[in-house]
């Protein structure tokens, strides 16, 4: 992301329906271009619409349910069980904030029942995802002949971590106690307040281990689409930005202008010396 | 067929038999056995021809061993480039996101006009000339990548996985269809057109059509037709003449006025192949009593950069040209005529090139016509466009540039029989000629075209029109050249003028036919005037 953010800028290349565009053009892919004289009026856009579309994306993979439902069926249940992963996580550690620091909290029965929701949903989901996209890689050629030792590896990793976690909740621990004993012990230190702790499992730990291990593996690889997407469309797809006379955008272009090239083919001219300004100012050095 | 079959050794990785194309229906049947001619051995036997049925590219096989190590390590330079602010700031976050983030779902193939109609031959497939680019950049430029080749995806690099994905690169006609389903966002189009850049910008390599004949001769005669100043003005002059003779309106249209509202830009290739657009456009223009001009300066009259499709370079000197001969005439606005690829070339990729006082406002003529219809200053008889009509949707200025209500305004005020193809809009289908295989023929290029990438279109063509009656005229209105051009070539191939009286042309000439000032149509079919 810090990379990402650090590149220079670069030229357009939106692909409409553009979703940042009023609700009456998104619907048919229209762009601020379809009116005359646009850049002598105010732009009507809508960033509310962007993030409206991008959250159902991310959180539904609408895009997937559309164009490939098939997949949908296994990839959906796959993203939405890390999601509610993810969400168990930080309600495990609110619970944990509340117990320690504020006694008889009345929030702590509706977050136990909301652990034990999105824990199990999110358990049971990822189980079925992973199962059923190690599958469709396995069994279908579309998807094997492109797949890689690293692509079933990090299926088979984070299978591990929803395995071994359903294992742990239908073998004792039903009610997520582990798993709040445990969010206890990171802000205190490994110490635990709860009346009752399930005597530690194999598949606890597996769990606890793959799932910590995988929060630093995720960002490192391609899985890193999941939250990437973001970029993909904000900064690429639905990059329409237009360039106006003093704007920000003009004064990133000057700057782009004075990198040199040094592309070899001939007929670019470029020595290493000569700045984009310079070459694309003059006539190629070529036979006709 | 997996991407690292690239490498392996073979007289023909893809054949493309008849029984694999999607086939045509009633009364095109008989047409369902064709195939593409066999390419002649004495003419490919000095070239790259390994990769499918035909050539686009045609790469001089390598004398021995030194010349092909010294092509490998050329195209490893040109590949470590793509990746260099110095070098490609013009796409390089687009194209790290593409590259890293793809989950290989597949869901692009089946977007893929030239994949489906190819009966799912792998080689078509928008992911595997990236994957084969993704597998090349991880193993022999990222650090420890010949180690990790083995975990990630492995490939052979040698002389003929280069070769052949130059070819494959002219093999998808960058209509993004795929860029627009990808769940994730990743733009395989994107991709290939780098691969395109490497091998053009780092190697010199590029279809003789698109480069030496295309923006080599559009920078240095003045026009990719190869047409000079003098011969510009004498075309128009000749079109003025025959808009007079065929409409019986007098039209004057001028040159390099200073201070125009408009300065309007064609496709060079419409004075030569379709003058009536041009007339079409000076007709409606003057009847609304706009102010505009043509330029008659060296590039000035030709819209087209096709450095679009394979070059930065090449792309941002016409462009550079194009906006200072609006600058020096010091018009408005420069409208961009009906030329897709010149739309979204001038208006959306070098708007983030031009600055200062090059930076001219620039405007689709699909924009500039609709307000001057809604405007109510031309008078208009629909009545006078009384046959069916469907609308092909470029992907330049529809998919890429989100202009998509304009032109159908206009139709649904002129053509009272207008009909929509499915799919449409943003979602429509190439028409195969896209990314400059409109202009390319050399080999047996045209066919491999018209069988496999128009394939598509013309079976929508025949869709739009399957309930209107065999002898009505039917009209496909294609407001750009290429889209044109290879409309044209679809026609022409399957005889569908005589079989199912289909006829095509741009949008301007309909809004004139209809203009009720005409004392003649400019429309007619076969030599028949479309009205009396």
């Amino acid at each position: 992301m810090v990379r990402l953010s650090s590149l220079p800028v670069h030229v357009r290349w939106e692909v409409y329906p553009v979703q940042h565009e009023t609700a009456s053009r998104v619907y048919y892919g229209g762009s601020y271009m379809e009116e005359s004289d646009w850049w002598e009026k105010k732009q009507k856009r809508s960033l509310f619409n962007e993030f409206k579309y991008m959250a159902v994306e991310i959180l539904f993979i609408r895009g997937l349910f559309k164009e490939n439902r098939t997949l949908w069926l296994v990839s959906f249940p796959f993203h939405f069980g890390l999601y509610l992963m993810v969400a168990a996580f930080l309600l495990l550690m609110l619970n944990a904030v509340l117990a320690l620091f504020v006694e008889g909290s009345i929030f702590i029965k509706p977050l136990d029942t909301l652990i034990i929701i999105a824990g199990w949903s999110g358990i049971v989901l990822g189980n079925i995802g992973c199962a059923g996209l190690l599958y469709r890689r396995l069994s279908d050629p579309e998807l094997r002949n492109y797949s890689s030792f690293t692509d079933y590896f990090n299926i088979m990793f984070i299978f591990i971590f929803f395995l071994s976690a359903l294992i742990s909740i239908l073998a004792g621990d039903p009610f997520f106690e582990g798993a709040k004993a445990y969010a206890t012990g990171l802000i205190t230190m490994g110490s635990s307040f709860n009346g009752y702790v399930p005597g530690s499992s194999i598949s606890g730990t597996v769990s606890i281990i793959s799932a910590s291990l995988l929060a630093v593996y995720i960002p490192l690889t391609h899985m890193s689409h999941m939250f990437m997407k973001y970029f993909l469309y904000h900064s690429v797809k639905w990059d329409d930005a237009p360039n106006l006379k003093g704007g920000p955008v003009e004064k990133a272009i000057i700057k782009n202008l004075k990198l040199k090239p040094t592309w070899k083919a001939s007929h670019i001219g470029a020595d290493g010396r000569k700045s984009w300004l310079d070459i694309a100012s003059e006539a190629p050095e070529e036979k006709s | 067929m997996k991407p690292s079959d690239i490498s392996r050794k073979s007289e023909c990785l893809c054949h493309v038999e008849p029984a694999d194309l999607t086939p045509l229906p009633f009364p095109y049947e008989d047409y369902n056995d064709r195939t593409i001619t066999a390419l002649k051995p004495d003419k490919i036997k000095s070239i790259e021809s390994s990769l499918d049925d035909t050539v686009a590219v045609g790469i001089p096989k390598p004398a021995g061993e030194e010349e092909e190590k010294a092509f490998v390590e050329r195209f490893l330079a040109g590949l470590k480039k793509l990746f260099e602010k110095e070098n490609n700031w013009t796409f390089l976050q687009p194209l790290i996101l593409s590259m890293e983030h793809c989950a290989k779902c597949q869901t692009c193939s089946q977007a893929c006009p030239v994949y489906e109609m190819s009966g799912g031959k792998d080689i078509y497939r928008p992911i595997f000339r990236a994957e084969v680019l993704r597998r090349i950049y991880r193993k022999y430029i990222k650090p420890g990548g010949k180690i990790s080749a083995r975990l990630t995806g492995d490939i052979d690099l040698n002389w003929t996985t280069i070769a052949r994905l130059a070819e494959l690169s002219y093999r998808c006609t960058l209509c993004r269809r795929c860029a627009t389903v990808c769940p994730v966002g990743v733009d395989n189009g994107l991709i290939n057109h780098e691969i395109r850049k490497l091998f053009s910008q780092e190697m010199g390599i590029a279809p003789k059509e698109i480069h030496d004949k295309g923006s080599v001769l559009q920078l240095s005669k003045g026009s990719s037709t190869g047409m000079i100043p003098l011969a510009a003005r004498d075309s128009v002059e000749f079109i003025e003449e025959e808009m007079e003779e065929i409409t019986g309106c007098k039209v004057n249209i001028p040159w390099d006025v200073e201070g125009a509202d408009i300065l309007l830009l064609h496709n060079a290739g419409e004075m030569l192949a379709w003058p009536e657009n041009v007339g079409a456009f000076a007709i409606i223009f003057q009847a609304a009593g706009i102010s505009w001009t043509l330029s008659s300066e060296a590039v000035g009259y030709d819209a087209v950069n096709y450095g679009l499709w394979y070059d930065d370079v090449q792309f941002s000197r016409v462009a550079v040209r194009h906006a200072d001969i609006a600058r020096r005439l010091r018009v408005k606005k420069i409208v961009m005529g009906e030329c897709g690829h010149a739309h979204k070339a001038l208006t959306v990729i070098a708007d983030r090139l031009l600055t200062g006082d090059l930076n001219i406002p620039r405007e689709s003529a699909m924009v500039t016509l609709d307000n001057i219809i809604s405007s109510g200053k031309l008078k208009l008889d629909p009545m006078r466009n009384n046959f069916p009509v469907t609308l092909h949707d470029p992907c330049n200025i529809v998919r890429s540039m989100g202009i998509v209500e304009p032109q159908r305004r206009i139709l649904r005020k002129i053509a009272p029989l207008f009909r929509e193809m499915t799919p449409h809009g943003v979602d429509n289908y190439c028409c195969g000629g896209g990314s400059g295989f409109a202009i390319m023929s050399g080999y047996n290029f045209s066919e491999w075209r018209t069988l496999l990438s128009s394939r598509k279109k013309f079976l929508q063509i025949l869709d739009a029109f399957s309930g209107e009656p065999e002898d009505m005229p039917k009209y496909v209105c294609a407001p750009c050249s290429n889209c044109k051009g290879s409309i044209r070539d679809i026609i022409s191939y399957y005889d569908a003028e005589e079989r199912s009286r289909i006829y095509y042309g741009g949008l301007v000439e309909l809004i004139v036919n209809a203009m009720t000032d005409m004392k003649k149509p400019i429309i007619s079919f076969g030599g028949e005037p479309s009205w009396a």
